[in-house]
């Protein structure tokens, strides 16, 4: 008898749990019904591979950190929607106080209102510089670095001396010497203003809490999954048209593309090259390229062996058919690159003629190097997908093919993301596999960064190839106290003769990376830097 | 000393008539493994995966190792049999020779899992006592762990290779061995054709190698060709998560995981290697089905 009443039991519980989960169900789907109504509301779903990290971007470092802070908070001064000219944001205009350029003067814009109802002023401006310049600052919380800040003024407070609020709406910036890039960095979107109210009153949570006076309010973030805003109906400028926006996470490529199949995305990122087929087939999809700012390339280490040799780096890029792997591997949505510089921006070296694909030459390059044989290395290659090589394995596997072709045994490395990219800040890397994606439209945000010695310090290298001329060096540092761009441009045009000669990378290509959106999304305008700003603008038709 | 040697001499005789009956048995086994239909139609899929694997670089049409990147994803055609993978290489010239790498990774590790396990089955079994305890509570622990987790850990301490994902699937499958190999050994111990060797003198190695291992033959061969196909699945898994065969070595496992981003738009690079890695263990599994069925003494008739 016991027993019976145990089978009972366990029957009973059994039929609990059935009755429980059909519950739950039922509640998603009640969830999920009002969402009807709510496409009536405009809502966009925005679609990509990976999550923010922060939403405070002043203190990120990440593409898809600034994707969704750009759209809460503004800059200074922006860029224009789908280059990287310059155009005022919170500042409607500015000028140069003196005739060297070491003073700027910003004047705001009158009534602009942070989404808190704090007004938008001098001092609030003062307050974020202050913020991001000194390490002393009593804002700064726990884990706060600024890395930008670092990176783009070089150190704290860097070449910025002093920010000073001297009215209501004016801000005076001076620098400690002429700075040619300033204004185009200021419309970087970690240099956004926040609300300093929402700062102090948040402290070290105001990450999670972001507080600006963009376009759309900040109002739910669930870590991995979605991060909602809301519209900013009192926004100083053009009023968004959709009513909310959702970004949401999905990691896997094809598994977005089908979500957005099925309609329950409206725009996706991170579309691999050969799915661009299935979206221009479908009735309902549009495709939409970025503009091309960024560059993929092979760094060679110019301090081991046997790549401290020029004639090595030299015929190794004789070896790479940087054609077959376009033509394979990003389905046409690139060009072979031949500078580190991409072709759209200003002080592009266009005289250069690249090392055309020659194997024998190569194999000749490697014999009056020493190794008539070839030699045996590494190729380390991503472990992700990124816009500039959507396929970092497959183009790994095949560029291991054409050096063996020339005698060289290339034995391919990988490792998880992180890992990846400490490594080769390390220098730990033979032959790596990397790329860079342009922030502000100015070549010195490429060259400098990813080629200058300065940049080459083991444990923190942005230039993985640890490619040290002095003379480059020199150029670049002219470039960036020169304020007269066809000047600078002309500094950078020599610069990039000196790479070309030293051969310390192999540049693969510049990218075109495709979105896809549904036909029904309009004025979605794709920006070179990564990242839009112009959401405002984009539209839901029927 | 002599007069062990010449108690010695005395066995050979009886060891010949079991070695005669052993033989009878064996042409047994083979007589009822013929009629048995699935177990030859595994043993017939062996066949032509040693086959190809002796003779791969004359039955392959195309170079395994290089593609033409303008051939990429192509389907199935008569240039390309099987279609071509992302790398533009023929998927069918990479199948045929990614089969002398599974044979060599089915032998090698079942080999090194055969050699240790039966040393450890065989100390436990025959000596008994603390040896027993020592290595059974040792093949415990390692049964503990999920085979593919254990694998897993294995090649990582050790680095990514073919090499050394055959010496951690090696060492996950001692485990199985050692016990079936114990649980004979227990068996046959207490017979008294040992007891007699024992009583005219025979040293415990003789014993174990002339008495007690040709009896556990049986179990072992079944043991063998049954853990052979898992052998193969779990190299094919280690590859698979990249731990494996390094590219461009054509490896079932790492064609899988090369192409598994790809199944949309060129399905015949996944599912023709996956079919050969199912078929290759198919064929170990009813071969070595038909052998237990074979080799049980209470199914004769």
């Amino acid at each position: 008898m016991p027993r019976k009443i145990w089978i009972i039991a366990l029957i009973a519980v059994l039929c609990l749990s059935l009755i429980i989960t059909g519950c739950s169900n039922d509640n998603k789907k009640e969830v999920e019904q009002p969402k009807e109504p709510e496409k009536k509301e405009k809502v966009l779903v925005f679609a990509r591979g990976g999550d923010s990290v922060s939403l405070d971007p002043s203190n990120a470092t990440d593409g898809e950190s600034f994707y969704v802070a750009r759209n809460v908070l503004d800059t200074l001064v922006d860029y224009e929607d789908d280059n990287t000219n310059v155009i005022p944001g919170l500042a409607k205009s500015w000028e140069p106080k003196d005739k060297e350029g070491l003073t700027w003067v910003f004047h705001l814009r009158e009534g602009v209102k942070f989404h808190d109802g704090t007004p938008l002023n001098a001092e609030a401006v003062k307050f974020n510089f202050d913020r991001w310049m000194y390490e002393d600052n009593p804002y700064r919380y726990e884990g706060e670095a600024f890395e930008y800040w670092g990176y783009m003024f070089g150190g704290y407070p860097g070449v910025v001396k002093e920010v000073r609020a001297v009215d209501e709406l004016t801000v005076e910036i001076e620098l400690t010497q002429p700075f040619a890039p300033f204004i185009n960095n200021l419309a970087m979107p970690c240099f956004a203003i926040s609300s300093p109210e929402a700062i102090k009153k948040y402290g070290k949570d105001y990450f999670k809490n972001p507080v600006g006076t963009g376009p759309f309010k900040f109002v739910e973030w669930v870590k991995d999954d979605k991060i909602v805003l809301e519209k900013n109906p009192d926004y100083w400028g053009e009023g968004p048209k959709l009513d909310k926006l959702i970004f949401r996470v999905i990691p896997d490529n094809s598994a977005r593309l089908m979500e957005l199949q099925a309609g329950t995305i409206d725009i996706m990122t991170g579309l691999n090259p050969e799915d661009t087929k299935i979206v221009k087939e479908d009735p309902n999809l549009q495709l939409l390229l970025r503009p091309s700012m960024n560059v993929g390339y092979l760094a060679l280490h110019n301090e081991k062996k046997p790549f401290d040799n020029v004639l090595v780096r030299r015929a190794i890029n004789h070896a790479i058919n940087k054609q077959a792997l376009i033509d394979a591997f990003y389905a046409g949505f690139a060009k072979p690159a031949k500078n580190p510089l991409p072709p759209s921006l200003w002080g592009y070296n266009d005289n250069i003629e690249d090392y055309e694909y020659d194997p024998e030459k190569a194999k000749a390059l490697l014999a009056e190097a020493g190794y008539p044989n070839g030699f045996k290395t590494e190729l380390w290659a991503m472990p992700v997908a990124r816009p500039y090589m959507p396929q970092p394995k497959e183009i790994a596997t095949a560029i291991q093919q054409q050096l063996a072709d020339v005698g060289i045994q290339a034995e391919i490395v990988t490792m998880d993301w992180g890992t990846y990219l400490e490594k080769g800040e390390f220098g730990e890397h033979t032959m790596y596999l990397i790329g860079w994606n342009g922030d502000n439209g100015d070549p010195d945000n490429f060259l400098y960064v990813l080629l200058d010695k300065d940049n080459a310090k083991v444990g923190s290298a942005g230039n993985f190839a640890f490619y040290k001329n002095d003379r480059v060096h020199d150029l670049l540092i002219a470039a960036q106290k020169e304020t007269d761009q066809a000047k600078r441009a002309k500094l950078y045009e020599e610069a990039q003769v000196i790479i070309h000669e030293d051969a310390p990378w192999v540049p693969l290509v510049h990218s075109t990376p495709p979105i896809a959106a549904k036909k029904s999304v309009k004025n979605f305008i794709p920006h070179p830097t990564g990242g839009e700003s112009t959401f405002w603008k984009v539209d839901i038709v029927e | 000393m002599k007069t062990t040697k010449s108690v010695n001499i005395n066995p050979q005789p009886v060891l010949n008539n079991t070695q005669e009956k052993v033989g009878g048995l064996w042409q047994d086994v083979i007589k009822r493994l013929k009629k048995n239909k699935i177990a030859m139609f595994g043993a017939f899929i062996i066949g032509i995966l040693l086959f190809t694997a002796v003779f791969a670089p004359f039955l392959s049409p195309h170079d395994p190792e290089n593609g033409i990147l303008t051939d990429r994803q192509q389907p199935p055609s008569s240039k390309y049999l099987l279609g071509t993978d992302s790398q533009g290489r023929d998927v069918l010239s990479r199948i045929i020779h990614g089969a002398g790498i599974s044979v060599q990774i089915g032998v090698i590790s079942v080999g090194i899992a055969l050699i240790v396990g039966s040393l450890m089955g065989v100390l436990a079994g025959y000596y008994g006592k603390w040896m027993d305890v020592l290595i059974m509570r040792l093949v415990d622990i390692m049964l503990a762990f999920p085979t593919i987790l254990l694998a897993l850990a294995i090649v990582t301490i050790l680095g990514p290779s073919l090499k050394n994902a055959m010496i951690a699937v090696g060492i996950v499958n001692i485990p199985r061995f050692a016990r079936i190999v114990r649980s004979s050994v227990l068996s046959v111990k207490e017979t008294e054709y040992i007891e007699a060797s024992k009583a005219i003198g025979c040293t415990d190695i003789q014993i174990i190698l002339r008495h007690v291992l040709p009896n556990c033959l049986a179990p072992i061969i079944v043991q063998t060709t049954l853990t052979i196909g898992t052998a193969i699945l779990e190299a094919a898994g280690l590859s698979f998560l990249g731990l494996g065969a390094q590219p461009p070595m054509p490896e079932w496992g790492a064609m899988l995981a090369d192409s598994r981003g790809y199944l949309r738009q060129a399905p015949w690079s996944v599912m023709f290697p996956g079919l050969a890695i199912m078929l290759t263990v198919l064929g170990f599994n009813l071969l070595g089905d038909g052998l237990r069925d074979a080799l049980d003494p209470r199914l004769k008739e």
